[in-house]
């Protein structure tokens, strides 16, 4: 990436860009002069290019909300600002986005979504496009990295002309897909100056309903703007309607299906401009990425239509090339056979997600199951690394961030039981802090384990504020008693977590914070500093094959041989030496100085 | 290769072995060779030790991303019991690529023999390489994946990529030779 830098300075070059990357050098070559986001899969690389460029304002925030706010601030005193996060982000950042629609911006205001359909990542499938229609924010639609670089750029002008936020919806199929891109070099951040406006930016009821009603007005001229950015590609009397990455699949399905259609491509899905009823007639078929919002805006405009309402398409799930040629082909009634895809000779095992070898979870799960033995907690868990807490029957309930805290003090309310709410030290500045009051004020009895790792780990270890905001200390100032703990240290650690336990059950809340960097970004700098990393090693003579390594522990690197004592994995070892420590027989030895990388690895 | 039409692979293994990588490699080398390409990766959740699948397109023209079941021309494979997995992958006309290594999946114990034989009688034409004993000869597992690539881009016939190291490089060079 350093070296595209270099390229882009001396001339427009062609190279093979992630379609955030190209977020990225659009909002560049757009002026942008704030960036703000939260981290989140499948929108996090569009930051992480964005923090080379030291001439501009790049922030990781600590929310979604707080991320928009400050962009949105920084374009209501006319500078151009992005805010980018994933499609469930934009749940926490919905208030201030409602808001910037009805006060408007100086500076352009661009907001990323990345969508997720298939939920690679993510706990649910909702369309960004519907935020268009509820908040009038108009939705460009970029369908692969080069367009995402155009429309980033476009967004900027766009976004200023209309002096109105405008949302760039990106899925997982565009912010992951790498294509060759077309750069120019960035432009100068466009810094603004805040002039007063009273009745335009203080949505008190009075100033607000005149507001709502220059709202709707501008909707009206906003479809005609969404007319400039549809495309229409003119063929046989069939009309398909298409927007964002569904485009790619269109085209290749009629190549496949041999039929000569008309393609109308929007790049403004949301609104659709109104003229688009003058350009068809008959049935259009509708191929869209996620929920049918283009087609509920044609039929809208009284279009007949076949696409996802009716099941020409699949309602969930990603499109591909065969799902689209299936879809269009039904709904024109052709002929169709698909090849059947082969089957494997013989059926491949599961090898679904796990925990890091080494991860300092692994030890906090550990500890936690012995420090509650006997309780039969319920696990009330959140998004994070920590969600394959799944894996050893440790979470409950994984719904969305900051859900831990929350629904955990309703359990505990409701039931009685004894709960254990777990949750990342990112989640937990993210959105556990409001409720972690409610829970100090009310003295619901809880145990609350933060597992600082020091990171942002599952979107690849962004900054997190636990080393400057100790979540202790958060605690302490809200009289919520804390203990800290090492995973790497079993024994001592359940003695401590065992206190905590024992306070919990006479009924009032308790913090564990359980403090280890996370592995991956630990053994990328002891390699660097070229430190010793110890392995461990099973001597299958004194193993029994009780299973604690890798049944209860399960560390990734420890698998059961067939005659069920373990095997440590030599590359896969990171010498966390945590399996020696719970052995009931020390039948696991490690070959090198443990106590010395324990201590480089808890300062990475 | 029918004219106007791409060329689709879709490059699996297990998390931390450079599938990625891998990938972005091939990706590079189509792009200086004047192809149109997608690459389309999978972040996020299992980094080390889960399936890692990644879809590479290119050719004169290529729109979709993704590459559908039975739809790969290539299942480049850099674990062997992942190679089954994404067996489906494949057309009827596909070949299969993959290294010679087995990474035992959690809580199951498969036997690496069945694996293997599996793959090299399905009655598609298959290509099984010392990949990982390879890269150990080099001094590391992490040449694995260029090993593989020096295979995969004789095969395709594409160009070493510039932006290889010299150890890769090596490592790309041997991988060729494994297919005569």
């Amino acid at each position: 990436m350093k070296n595209l830098i270099f390229y882009i300075h001396l001339n427009t070059v062609k190279i093979l860009l992630l379609g955030n990357e190209a977020i990225a050098y659009g909002a560049l070559a757009g002026g942008v002069a704030v960036a703000t986001a939260y981290p989140g899969t499948p929108s996090t690389e569009i930051l992480e290019t964005l923090e080379e460029f030291r001439d501009r304002f790049v922030h990781w925030a600590v929310n979604e909300k707080t991320a928009l706010e400050i962009a949105y601030g920084a374009t209501v005193a006319g500078a151009r600002a992005l805010v980018a996060m994933k499609h469930v982000g934009l749940n926490v950042a919905a208030d201030p986005l409602h808001s910037a629609a009805y006060t408007g911006v100086e500076g352009g205001l661009v907001v990323v979504s990345a969508d997720d359909p298939w939920m690679h990542s993510s706990q649910n499938e909702q369309d960004t496009r519907w935020y268009g229609l509820q908040a009038y924010v108009p939705v460009l639609e970029p369908s692969d990295p080069a367009e995402a670089y155009r429309y980033a750029k476009t967004a900027f002008e766009l976004s200023e002309k209309l002096k109105h936020p405008i949302i760039l919806r990106s899925v997982t199929r565009v912010s992951h897909v790498r294509a060759p891109v077309e750069v120019e070099p960035p432009s100068p951040p466009k810094w603004g100056r805040f002039s007063k406006d009273i009745s335009r930016f203080n949505l008190v009821p009075a100033y607000a309903r005149e507001r709502r009603k220059a709202l709707v007005e501008k909707w009206g001229t906003i479809g005609e703007v969404s007319a400039e950015l549809m495309r229409v590609e003119p063929g046989g009397h069939v009309t398909i309607v298409t927007s964002g990455v569904a485009y790619n699949y269109v085209k290749e399905a009629v190549r496949l299906l041999n039929i000569d259609a008309t393609i109308i491509k929007l790049g403004m899905s949301v609104p659709i401009p109104p003229k688009i009823r003058e350009l068809v007639k008959g049935t259009v078929v509708v191929v869209e990425e996620g929920d049918s919002v283009v087609e509920t805006q044609l039929r809208a405009l009284r279009l007949e239509t076949r696409g996802k309402i009716d099941g020409y398409f699949p309602k969930y799930g990603e499109l591909n090339t065969r799902k689209v040629a299936e879809g269009i082909a039904k709904a024109l009634d052709i002929p169709y056979n698909l090849p059947q895809p082969p089957k494997s000779p013989i059926e491949a095992p599961p090898r679904p997600p796990v925990l890091c070898p080494g991860c300092p979870h692994m030890g906090t799960f550990y500890i936690l199951r012995l420090a509650t033995a006997g309780l039969n907690p319920v696990w009330s868990g959140d998004i994070g690394c920590y969600s394959l807490g799944i894996n050893t029957g440790q979470q409950d309930l994984i719904t969305h961030m900051g859900s831990s805290v929350g629904l955990g003090m309703g359990v505990a309310v409701a039931s009685k039981q004894f709960v254990v709410a777990t949750v990342g030290d990112s989640t937990f500045y993210h959105s556990v802090l409001p409720q972690l009051i409610d829970l100090a004020t009310k003295k619901v009895p809880l145990l609350v384990v933060v597992m600082d790792n020091a990171y942002t780990a599952m979107t690849g270890g962004q900054p997190s504020p636990s080393r400057l905001i100790p979540p202790e200390k958060i605690a302490e100032a809200f009289g919520i008693p804390a203990f800290v703990i090492d995973p790497a240290d079993i024994k001592t650690s359940i003695e401590v977590v065992k206190r905590a336990v024992e306070i919990v059950k006479s009924g009032r809340p308790v913090l564990v914070v359980s403090k280890r960097p996370c592995v991956l970004v630990a053994t990328r700098k002891a390699r660097k500093a070229g430190v010793a990393i110890p392995k461990y090693k099973v001597e299958p003579e004194k193993c029994i094959g009780c299973g604690i390594c890798y049944n209860l522990l399960k560390c990734s690197a420890i698998q059961a041989r067939p005659d069920r004592k373990a095997y440590i994995d030599p590359v896969l070892c990171v010498g966390c030496g945590i399996c020696a420590e719970v052995c009931p027989v020390d039948a696991i030895k490690g070959n090198g100085a443990r106590v010395k990388w324990l201590e480089v690895w808890q300062q990475a | 290769m029918a004219r106007g039409m791409a060329t689709s692979l879709v490059i699996v293994g297990v998390g931390g072995q450079g599938a990625l990588t891998l990938a972005r490699w091939i990706g590079e080398a189509a792009l200086a060779a004047g192809y149109d390409v997608r690459i389309a990766e999978i972040h996020g959740m299992s980094q080390r030790g889960g399936s890692v699948e990644v879809h590479v397109r290119f050719g004169k023209e290529v729109y979709a991303p993704v590459v559908e079941e039975g739809g790969a021309d290539y299942v480049v494979a850099l674990e062997a019991v992942e190679a089954l997995r994404a067996y489906k992958y494949l057309k009827p006309s596909g070949v299969l690529v993959a290294n010679k290594r087995v990474i035992q999946p959690p809580g199951k114990w498969v036997d690496p023999q069945l694996v293997l034989e599996a793959i090299t009688k399905s009655g598609i034409k298959a290509y099984v390489l010392p990949c990982f004993d390879m890269a150990m000869e080099l001094g590391s597992p992490i040449y694995e994946n260029a090993v593989m690539l020096g295979a995969v881009s004789k095969l395709l016939n594409l160009p070493m990529p510039e932006s290889l190291d010299e150890r890769n490089r090596e490592a790309f060079r041997r991988g060729a030779r494994l297919v005569v």
